[in-house]
């Protein structure tokens, strides 16, 4: 923590690294539970990965 | 008299999720990718001479956009193969790599502005391979409109098709833009590697190239299992809708469904 602190122009490389996870994280919950949701709504043989 | 576990122990149920081996797998690889590439970006890799620590966003950008090409090409891909073969399965491809592609160029538009303001002193300019990448991002974004319009389901495929067709000239353009044209962008860092980049920030750029590659990877298995389901699940409701129509439409069948015998 402390390295990263000592950076210079931290807030701009804490900024884009934190977009991205963000970003790439939010994404994945979302579409996890997009599917979630929608595999109740199928049957499992429709399903193929199952 | 003595059950074995075997009677006793009912079957599991189907998993309710996009889940299956293949993801989880690639789902742990990308978590414990993530977690080493946050290490040795922020951490272990040197700062540069020149821009400083600032170039500790070339792990988020570069592979951001290298992916965002890629993503590009494969629904271009499979838009070709939904024009020859008709099925779902190129089509939900096709939709699923643009979602993706669309989120890349987001994310490397946002990564290279802030990247942008400690290197060239502003967080935009219209150089040619900002407004490219910007004209890219748009049509991407047309291309999920397209995709959400209420109309015919093959011809809205269609269209999409060809505008993911469309969308390589684009990605050319972005990419040679940088030869094309004069602008503050430096040039192409995929193909041409600068030999002098210290060992670790080499080694620490070519992982975050393969975590980004498992991370969309990951992204679009389950993508494009949840327009799978989407597609069935619409059948399905129709299928009901067709069913609720005729069983109103032919009262005898109501009379023999609840028949009787109930």
């Amino acid at each position: 923590m402390t390295t990263v602190l000592a950076m210079t122009h931290a807030g701009y490389v804490a900024a884009g690294w934190i977009a991205t996870v963000g970003i790439l994280g939010g994404y994945a919950f979302a579409t996890i539970r997009k599917g979630r949701r929608l595999s109740r709504v199928v049957p499992p043989e429709e399903r193929r990965w199952t | 008299m003595t059950t074995t576990p075997t009677e006793t122990t009912p079957p599991a149920p189907p998993a309710s999720s996009t889940s299956s081996p293949l993801t989880r797998v690639l789902g742990t690889l990308a978590g414990v990718g993530v977690v080493l590439v946050a290490w040795l970006g922020l951490v272990a890799s040197p700062r540069d001479i020149v821009q400083k620590d600032s170039v500790r966003l070339i792990y988020v950008h570069v592979p951001a956009v290298t992916w965002m090409y890629v993503a590009v090409f494969l629904c271009a891909f499979a838009s070709f193969m939904w024009l020859r073969k008709r099925t779902d399965g190129w089509d939900v491809l096709a939709a699923s790599a643009a979602e993706l592609a669309a989120l890349l160029t987001g994310l490397g538009l946002i990564t290279g502005m802030v990247w942008g303001r400690p290197t060239w002193g502003v967080y935009w300019v219209w150089d040619a391979r900002l407004t490219s990448t910007a004209i890219l991002f748009v049509l991407l974004l047309g291309y999920q409109a397209l995709r959400r319009y209420p109309a015919d389901p093959q011809s809205r495929s269609r269209m999409a098709a060809v505008l993911g067709l469309l969308l390589v000239p684009n990605a050319a353009i972005v990419h040679f833009s940088v030869d094309w044209w004069r602008g503050l962008h430096q040039d192409a860092t995929v193909s041409k590697i600068d030999v002098s980049i210290e060992g670790l920030m080499l080694f620490t750029l070519a992982a975050s190239f393969v975590v980004m590659g498992i991370v969309c990877a990951w992204l679009l298995v389950h993508r494009f299992r949840v327009g799978w389901l989407e597609r069935r699940a619409e059948r399905h409701h129709l299928d009901a809708a067709l069913a609720d129509r005729q069983a109103d439409a032919d009262p005898s069948a109501g009379v023999a469904v609840g028949g009787p015998s109930s």
